[in-house]
């Protein structure tokens, strides 16, 4: 299936893609500003920012992932695109600064090929701190 | 940037909000402040326009009709050079207030509290950076008060 989003991938674009490749559609291709598909991260778009959530929440509650990994995800994706301080995560703006240098450098497309193994590293860290009840060496 | 501008472009977000429930209100005016908005008149607020500070609006304006307001976003730029200057200004000023009180808190920090005021200061100082467009001296000065704190000497 195609998505799309708008152009100028930041944290909660790039974590979107991440979360559709890895655990909603595999085969997934992307289009940015235009083209036929789902539309994410998007005003006016079912998959956008409701009630306070960013799109990635969003995206957890509409496709009914419930994966506690993921959510500690959405809880840095949101800090670091809304700074709301709904939630304690110390990483947000260590993650925000370095996917928005990433956008800095490359296209779109490219973004969110590179930012697929740093949310793999996060889920990785996040799943053996849940397991283990600390921080995992 | 073009021209000798300082600002390209304005965005703003003209919007209206029931007065009951407050709660949006609230949360609108909280967002706002947080977004460092120039507010230029009731329900007209503005930033200078990039991807992000669109975005933010675009977001904001949504969000207000979901809680049964109207809003709309816009593209523009005072005709009056000297409005702009004005609205700088202004901005400018309302940074300098947020790093004057960061300076002053970490010179009255009590010896045996130093770190956590450290930390919590540093994280202030992260925050007002974000919505700080148009830096002003005073920004300097609140980081030498934080660096004072660390006990480091500065090179």
């Amino acid at each position: 299936m195609n998505w799309v989003t708008r152009p100028g991938v930041h944290i909660d674009r790039a974590a979107c893609a991440w979360l559709i490749r890895r655990h909603i559609d595999p085969d997934a291709t992307f289009s940015f500003g235009a083209g036929p598909g789902t539309a994410f991260d998007m005003p006016g778009a079912e998959l956008g920012h409701h009630g306070g959530d960013c799109t990635f929440e969003t995206m957890l509650r509409h496709y009914g992932l419930t994966d506690p990994v993921l959510w500690r995800i959405a809880e840095a994706v949101h800090e670091a695109d809304l700074g709301d301080d709904r939630f304690a995560a110390p990483e947000a703006p260590g993650l925000d600064a370095v996917v928005r240098g990433l956008s800095l450098l490359h296209p779109d497309r490219q973004v969110i090929d590179l930012t697929g193994p740093l949310f793999d590293g996060l889920y990785e860290y996040h799943r053996q701190r849940l397991l283990l009840g600390r921080e995992p060496a | 940037m073009t021209s000798g501008r300082p600002v390209a472009d304005w965005v703003l977000l003209s919007y209206r909000l029931p007065r009951e429930p407050s709660t949006p209100r609230i949360a609108v005016w909280r967002k706002l402040t947080r977004l460092g908005v120039a507010r230029i008149g009731d329900g007209l607020v503005a930033l200078p326009a990039d991807a992000r500070t669109r975005e933010q609006f675009e977001w904001l304006a949504q969000e207000i009709g979901e809680h049964g307001g109207d809003a709309t976003t816009w593209l523009g730029r005072p005709l009056d050079p000297g409005q702009e200057e004005h609205m700088i200004d202004e901005l400018r000023a309302a940074r300098a207030a947020e790093y004057r009180r960061i300076a002053d808190q970490a010179r009255v920090a009590p010896p045996e509290d130093q770190v956590r005021v450290l930390r919590r200061l540093r994280e202030e100082l992260r925050r007002i950076g974000q919505r700080d467009f148009f830096p002003p001296p005073e920004r300097d000065a609140a980081e030498a008060a934080l660096r004072a704190l660390t006990g480091v000497e500065v090179r």
